[in-house]
């Protein structure tokens, strides 16, 4: 009898499961029917652009009496009131930017993101706006030690892993002999760099000169005249997204009247700025 | 393009590593636990006590902060780099994993020596007096008559434990130890698949799986002559 029951209440729990699925299933289709048409028309419905980052320097990070600044926070702060949106920052795990972008739960990746052939599948790139400098960081106490590339030929290094500092690593004739370990991020290889576990790790130019020489990296330096691989940064929107367009034009446009170049002479990376729009 | 069939092919030679983990903590830490239960148990106030004291600590500190511990202070505070230590001759990922090991058998051992503990001091008083009314000696009564209704006790919580430390070699990831969790990130970052890393759940669930039978096949026989 009491199976009887449980059968009984288990089924009408189903019933009532998929009653609710079917009546609920056309109300998102005809929701993403009228979205779809124009990615834009939507971000200017919202009145807003929700924009993906994770908080790093110089990109976007926290600054005085917690304001989120940074240069990407400024350059998309400026487009988005050409746009004539306001922009939401929303911090997500970068792992999960893809899925974040087409769920929509933020309308684009805005935060140093380099511009590789395998994301074309997954996004949309806007013009490069800055160069993803790589560049090699080791303990100053070995800067006699290790000084080109030669050098570091049987060293331990470390990158992190699926990074441009990897493939800088993993590309390159020399570097490609030594012993290399991925880390989980770029912070993780310079907390095991500082530690001594690695001779030499290979980061992002932006990222090693605004954490090296300061804090606990204190005693971590980079090292010049390497020239590794280098990528580029864009700004990924979803695929077929008709915002791509109307941003490229808008930084078209910061790149004439010359309001990109001030900005990147304020986050002193002028030079990455000029090697990417030459 | 990853096909199912070479993505199953990668994570599994991480769950290899995971594997690896899982038993060799295992092999460490159950005896090792019993020494912890064992000096936890003395006559000696002040060795009692700090047995306890580094059990508190242990149990009370996250294993996610005792692996940054292991793979880091050693460089940092001791300028004697993990990855440099002769032992390993410069393989940074036998270090890394020995580090993790280090980490995870500590940290189980403690969890186990108040599992044993509980096992213990569950006996009762009269099984002692009657050993000591038959003449055994004191190792003879905890080996021959205590220890084995010992591990009958603690079977439901040590397989708690077990499994729990299934998913919890999840977090050597932090530390660089390619785990399959690890691989799973790794296919993500490098070609944008996301269905692997739920895939994980799959060969995780298998083994505990394959755990919770075992454990209930163990608990079945030791209770034959119970009850």
């Amino acid at each position: 009898m009491k199976k009887k029951i449980l059968t009984a209440l288990a089924l009408t729990g189903i019933f009532a499961f998929s009653a609710c699925t079917k009546t609920e299933a056309p109300a998102p289709a005809a929701a993403s029917n009228t979205r779809s048409e124009s990615d834009f028309e939507d971000i200017s419905a919202k009145g807003k652009m929700v924009i993906g980052i994770t908080i790093y320097e110089p990109m976007n990070y926290y600054g005085e009496n917690h304001v989120l600044t940074g240069f990407d926070t400024e350059f998309a702060g400026e487009v988005c009131q050409r746009l004539g949106v306001e922009p939401e920052f929303q911090v997500i795990d970068w792992d999960m930017k893809e899925t974040e972008l087409k769920s929509k739960n933020i309308d684009c990746i805005w935060n140093g993101l380099t511009v590789t052939e395998e994301r074309r599948a997954n996004m949309d790139f806007t013009t490069t706006y800055l160069v993803n400098k790589q560049c090699v960081v080791i303990n100053s106490a070995n800067a006699s030690t290790y000084t080109d590339k030669a050098s570091l030929a049987s060293a331990m290094l470390s990158a992190e892993s699926g990074s441009a500092g990897e493939s800088a690593i993993t590309g390159d004739d020399t570097l490609s002999s030594a012993s290399y370990t991925a880390s989980n991020s770029q912070q993780d290889a310079l907390v095991a760099l500082n530690a001594g576990n690695y001779d030499a790790i290979v980061i992002d130019y932006t990222m090693a000169k605004a954490s090296v020489g300061s804090g606990d990296f204190a005693s971590l330096q980079i090292v010049d005249g390497i020239e590794l691989a280098n990528e580029e940064y864009a700004i990924g929107f979803r695929v077929g997204s008709d915002t791509t367009a109307k941003v490229n034009s808008i930084i078209s446009d910061m790149i004439k009247d010359g309001s990109l170049a001030e900005l990147a002479d304020k986050y002193d990376m002028k030079e990455l700025y000029e090697q990417a729009v030459k | 393009m990853e096909t199912f069939l070479s993505v199953s092919g990668k994570l599994a030679q991480g769950f290899g590593t995971t594997l690896s983990l899982f038993f060799l903590t295992l092999l460490f830490a159950i005896p090792l636990g019993l020494l912890f239960a064992c000096i936890s148990r003395v006559r000696l106030k002040a060795l009692r006590f700090l047995m306890r004291a580094f059990i508190y600590i242990i149990r009370g500190t996250p294993l996610l902060l005792q692996l940054m511990i292991v793979v880091y202070l050693p460089g940092i505070v001791f300028n004697n780099p993990l990855t440099k230590w002769p032992v390993f001759k410069g393989n940074v990922p036998l270090s890394y994993f020995c580090g993790a090991l280090f980490a995870f058998v500590i940290n189980y051992a403690c969890y186990f020596a108040e599992i044993f503990r509980g096992g213990i001091e569950n006996i009762p008083k009269g099984q002692y007096e009657a050993c000591e009314v038959l003449g055994m000696s004191h190792s003879q009564t905890f080996f021959r008559v205590i220890l084995l209704q010992v591990i009958r006790n603690i079977v439901a919580p040590m397989s708690n434990e077990v499994v729990t430390l299934v998913k919890d070699t999840a977090l050597a990831r932090t530390v660089s130890v390619v785990e399959i969790y690890f691989a799973a990130s790794e296919i993500l970052r490098l070609q944008f698949i996301i269905w692997p890393l739920f895939y994980t759940g799959a060969f995780y669930l298998g083994f505990s799986a394959l755990l919770t039978l075992l454990f209930g096949m163990i608990e079945k026989r030791l209770s034959r002559y119970w009850r």
